[in-house]
């Protein structure tokens, strides 16, 4: 078990340099690359390019056959349809909404209170099998949500934990600790120990010196490490599936695959919603652009 | 450790004793609904999972999912990691633009997909038969519907593997490529010397990370294809799912999970030994 | 690691911590441990209602359903809060709703956990056998007696929704316990394009078949058939089971509980070629997967000559913002035929619909007013109301009143098909038979196994979840 990820890799310290001019070929070559980009671009950008599109069609123009890629008329009921209930008040996809910014946001507060302590202690400390200590926490990671979620269940209905905000909150909080461990425990070890030595020579005690001096200078890694766990909860599918039942607790990703499967699906609702509910994951994951590598690998992998 | 039990407790609570609990139930016949005593029944369900042909279908095709998405976006992902970094201008902007599919949720990435792959009004086979090609069944048959699952996976997931090995190309010291240069060594053997070995470790944790999510794939079956047409594209995941939720059969599933889990954690560590050695080799 | 001398310093605050988050851990161990313990002893049987309704509360109370997302939840919201309203003020009706593939798993794991969020599930009848033996819904035998008038239904609806075991003859059984009563009541009705196969719809099942065919022929672009075909909840199932009853085939043997054998009789293998071999060629390619929405989609495309559809669900087709058949009721009707199924050796059509269930573990005075619900539903008077709502009676009363024969294109077909029905087995091991049954039928249907094959793996396999009783382990594979 003593294994851990970080031995296993390491890279140069240098980054964002040029590599080096093209020798061969020139300029043809050149074309031919950019080409091939364009390309690759293109199809991996068409999906989402096809669901904003979608989302601003008419239905009948929705089902056309050829698909209609310019000519059509822009409508934008879909995203009324998103928020406002077809009888007026508020519809069941914006209460999941909300539920979705509840949970996500709360466990992930929970999340980094509970995770950075403990990723500060496993970096400044001497911890018995510290090793298997951080394998063992990052192996939680590894558990398939399906499997997890038979004993998650159980446990929830004798605690009355079923169909209730706490119970996801719970479940994400702890998905999301090992995680936050692991990412914000290189950022720490980035930060000189010497800083908190200094304060304690000047009279404070180890916890002031870690609130007033290192603290800080963590901020940044503590948002990146955030906006993770916060994209994890955000998207979460199975638990969200089998332990939320009623309106009231569901989330967005539920709800959002509830849309099929009635008498009609409307798809230009189901792009609409799905463009509302991708946009601020979106928005978090170019904020924190420069991190996205540490956080994709759990910290495994940092420049 | 006053700073570490918090969050340990969370974790022996939520992760831990589940898990044990699961171990528990897996030596038993209970059952969640039906309620009765759970009846101790030895490794019987460990027994009927590991000779069930139903389990050794869902294996082979869990495997040729996991091989062909990881393989697949591993080439794809390298390939344009390495385009983006032979860019001067630009490279800030196309990283971030390749990056949106990850950010999806699987849900939207599942629903959209099953949108676009429809045989009869979906955009692919639209721009199919606008080339002169015929209708594609992309959901509904055997291969194509494995197929579609690793498509989309790997329309995803490529973005992971470009950005970690984009990482690593960017950290190829420039001297290596300076000095290869003056000895007018060859582009392939430059690549090959240098720009390899150094980015050959990163992409191998990546694909580490990818093939243990590509593993327990359960919710992109459960949208796109249901595990259908019959049950040819069920994966491990998906198979315990019906097991759990269909009969109830709380045993035979936790059982089942375990020895997913315990798959999991075998292979990490042989991987994670050969990484190891291949560093220091 | 660097500091190992100061670990001393903090430990008064962490203490605390520790402390209370291990006695948080403590308690929630044993009260699991706990109600563990207890669950083990439950003996699992239905509880009794009431013969008579208790006195009703006062005060301010929700009664809450659980159903699946479609119209007809909306429809039974709006409609009860406008009229039981009138009776008891104090109540207010709520009608959760989930997806259509979570609605067995939403209920049943509610049911599991001991604890509803709902008072009134919305079963489907094949889920009676499974909560019946689990013991999640209450025995509402005496309750029916003494304030339901019974000779007021065909015996078959009152059977289908409320009794158990065995409700799938098409005959009630006046000893057994009753659990439900109906609350929707549907059948597949085949919709066929008037303005291509003409106003008269094919009466036998060959007939169909070539009226499809002939119209798949002349009109490019437009498919002979649209059904269900999808692999989820009960939809390939459903479909093979209608084509094996029209057929004269037959599910199971009840009393020996035989199946292998009888499902994959000569009738059985005749009916599964007929669905593969010749519908199965006459629908859109890519079809393999469509279930309700798909086949109206369809159907509202102008893609489709004949197809069969859920009526409850077939109210979307006369929508002309959904259609490109036309721009008003009227004109989608002058191209849109509804009609009961053809028939062929028998003339069974599949019974569908949802009866009301009373959730073992909710509230008492909510017990008793979903009692009093129950009672007032089914009069008369709210029957004819309920069926002018859009919503599809019981009652035979109801059912032959213009109230209801006037509010859809549909409903006659709906009353005329009432005497045909057959269900499906209602046995607690519903929900792995029909999956066993989608999966083997949808493999079939998109050629990834023979159609024999797929016959006889049904048979095989869900003959050894019914014999299974005395497994070693593995149950559920």
């Amino acid at each position: 078990m003593a294994v851990s990820v970080d031995e296993a890799v390491s890279t140069g310290p240098t980054r964002d340099h040029t590599p080096p001019a093209r020798r061969l070929g020139g300029r043809g070559r050149s074309v031919l690359e950019v080409a091939l980009l364009t390309v690759l671009a293109v199809v991996m950008l068409f999906p989402v390019l096809w669901m904003i599109e979608t989302s601003i069609k008419e239905n009948r123009d929705v089902y056309a056959i050829p698909a209609k890629f310019f000519d059509f008329k822009i409508t934008l009921e879909h995203y009324k349809d998103v928020f406002v209930d077809p009888d007026g008040g508020r519809s069941a996809l914006s209460v999941a909404f909300l539920n979705s910014v509840v949970v996500a946001g709360v466990s992930t507060v929970l999340a980094t209170v509970l995770g950075v302590p403990a990723a500060w202690a496993y970096s400044r400390f001497a911890v018995k099998a510290k090793k298997d200590q951080l394998f063992f926490i990052l192996s939680t990671r590894f558990m398939p949500p399906v499997v997890v979620v038979v004993p998650i269940f159980l446990m929830y209905r004798q605690v009355g934990l079923i169909d209730n905000k706490l119970g996801l909150i719970l479940i994400y909080t702890a998905f999301n600790v090992p995680f936050t461990i692991w990412m914000m425990k290189g950022f720490v070890d980035e930060v000189p120990a010497e800083y908190e030595d200094a304060a304690m020579l000047d009279g404070y005690t180890r916890l002031q010196a870690f609130r007033l001096f290192t603290l800080p200078l963590l901020v940044p890694g503590i948002a990146a490490t955030a906006v993770f766990a916060l994209i994890f909860s955000w998207n979460e599918f199975v638990f969200a599936t089998f332990l939320t039942s009623s309106d009231d607790v569901r989330t967005a990703p539920p709800a959002i695959a509830g849309l099929i499967g009635g008498t009609t699906t409307d798809w230009g609702l189901v792009a609409a919603a799905s463009v509302v509910f991708a946009l601020p994951v979106l928005v978090f994951a170019y904020l924190v652009r420069k991190h996205l590598i540490a956080g994709v690998t759990l910290g495994a992998v940092r420049r | 450790m006053a700073f570490i039990s918090p969050a340990m407790l969370l974790l022996l609570a939520m992760s831990v004793f589940p898990l044990l609990w699961a171990l528990y139930l897996s030596f038993t016949d209970y059952s969640a609904t039906r309620g009765g005593p759970a009846n101790f029944i030895g490794f019987g369900n460990y027994t009927a999972i590991l000779t069930s042909a139903q389990v050794h279908t869902r294996a082979l095709t869990t495997l040729i999912y996991v091989v062909g998405a990881v393989g697949l976006q591993t080439v794809l992902g390298f390939g344009i990691a390495y385009l983006i970094s032979r860019r001067t201008h630009g490279r800030g902007v196309l990283t971030t633009l390749f990056l949106v599919p990850m950010m999806l949720s699987p849900v939207v990435v599942g629903l959209f997909w099953r949108f676009m792959l429809d045989a009869q009004f979906g955009v692919v086979n639209s721009m199919l038969g606008s080339v002169g090609l015929g209708q594609v069944e992309w959901l509904t048959r055997q291969r194509t519907a494995l197929l579609s699952l690793i498509v989309v996976d790997t329309w995803q997931w490529t973005p992971f593997i470009m950005l970690i090995a984009l990482a690593g190309l960017t950290a190829v010291p420039k001297y290596l490529y300076e000095a290869a240069s003056i000895d007018r060594a060859s582009e392939w053997f430059r690549f090959r010397t240098i720009t390899l070995p150094l980015v050959w470790p990163l992409l191998l944790i990546a694909v580490m990370f990818r093939a243990i999510e590509a593993f327990r794939l359960f919710d992109l079956v459960y949208i796109l294809t249901n595990g259908g047409p019959g049950v040819s594209t069920e994966t491990l995941s998906f198979h315990i799912y019906k097991v759990a939720f269909l009969g109830f059969n709380t045993g035979t599933a936790s059982a089942y999970g375990i020895l997913m889990v315990l798959v999991v954690i075998v292979l990490t560590q042989f991987y994670l030994r050969y990484l190891n050695k291949l560093k220091e080799g | 690691m660097r500091h190992p001398k100061r670990i001393g310093r903090m430990s008064a605050p962490g203490r605390k911590v520790r402390l209370a988050s291990a006695a948080m851990l403590l308690v929630a161990t044993t009260m699991t441990a706990c109600g563990e313990g207890k669950d083990d002893g439950e003996k699992a049987s239905a509880p009794k209602a009431p013969a008579t309704i208790p006195e009703l509360t006062k005060d301010p109370l929700t009664l809450s359903f659980i159903w699946f997302d479609w119209p007809p939840a909306k429809a039974l919201e709006a409609f009860a809060n406008a009229e039981y309203k009138k009776e008891r003020p104090n109540a207010t009706i709520k009608v959760n709703t989930v997806p259509n593939a979570n609605w067995h798993d939403a209920m049943f794991t509610q049911f599991a956990a001991r604890k509803t969020d709902f008072d009134i599930a919305i079963l489907d009848s094949q889920h009676i056998g499974e909560a019946v033996t689990n013991g999640n819904i209450l025995d509402l035998t005496d309750f029916v007696k003494e304030n339901i008038d019974v000779a007021a239904y065909n015996p078959y609806l009152l059977a289908a929704y409320g009794q158990f075991p065995q409700a799938e003859t098409g005959k009630r059984d006046e000893n057994a316990s009753l659990y439900g009563l109906p609350l929707l009541g549907d059948t597949w009705t085949m919709i066929y394009r008037k303005d291509l196969i003409g106003d008269k719809p094919p009466q036998t099942w060959d007939q169909m078949i070539a009226a499809a065919e002939k119209c798949q022929a002349d009109n490019p672009g437009v498919s002979g058939l649209a059904f269900h075909q999808a692999n989820g909840s009960d939809a390939a199932a459903v479909t093979y089971n209608t084509v094996n009853g029209v057929y004269g085939g037959n599910l199971w043997d009840s009393k020996t509980r035989k199946i292998d054998g009888v499902i994959n009789d000569a009738a059985g293998q005749e009916a599964m070629d007929v669905l593969v071999n010749k519908m199965k060629p006459l629908t859109a390619k890519g079809s393999g997967n469509w279930f309700i929405d798909e086949v109206n989609a369809a159907v509202a495309q102008g893609k489709a000559c004949i197809a069969f559809n859920w009526i409850a669900a077939s109210g979307g087709l006369l929508d002309p913002k959904q259609s490109t058949l036309g721009t008003s009721r009227e004109q989608i009707l002058d191209k849109l035929g509804f009609a009961t199924l053809p028939s062929q050796k028998t003339n069974l059509v599949p019974l569908g619909g949802m009866g009301m269930h009373v959730s073992a573990y909710s509230a008492t005075a909510n017990q008793t007013e979903a009692l009093n619900f129950m009672k007032w539903f089914e009069r008369a008077d709210i029957q004819k109301k309920w069926a002018a709502a859009g919503g599809v009676p019981s009652r035979t009363d109801a059912l032959e009143s213009p109230e209801f024969l006037n509010a859809g294109p549909f409903n006659q077909v709906y009353t005329d098909s009432v005497p045909r029905m057959r269900d499906m087995w209602n046995v607690p091991e519903y929900a792995r038979l029909v999956d066993i049954e989608n999966t083997n039928v949808n493999a079939a249907l998109n050629g990834a196994k023979k159609p024999k094959d797929a016959l006889d793996d049904i048979a095989k396999e869900q003959q050894g979840v019914l014999d299974s009783s005395s497994r070693k382990g593995g149950g559920g594979l």
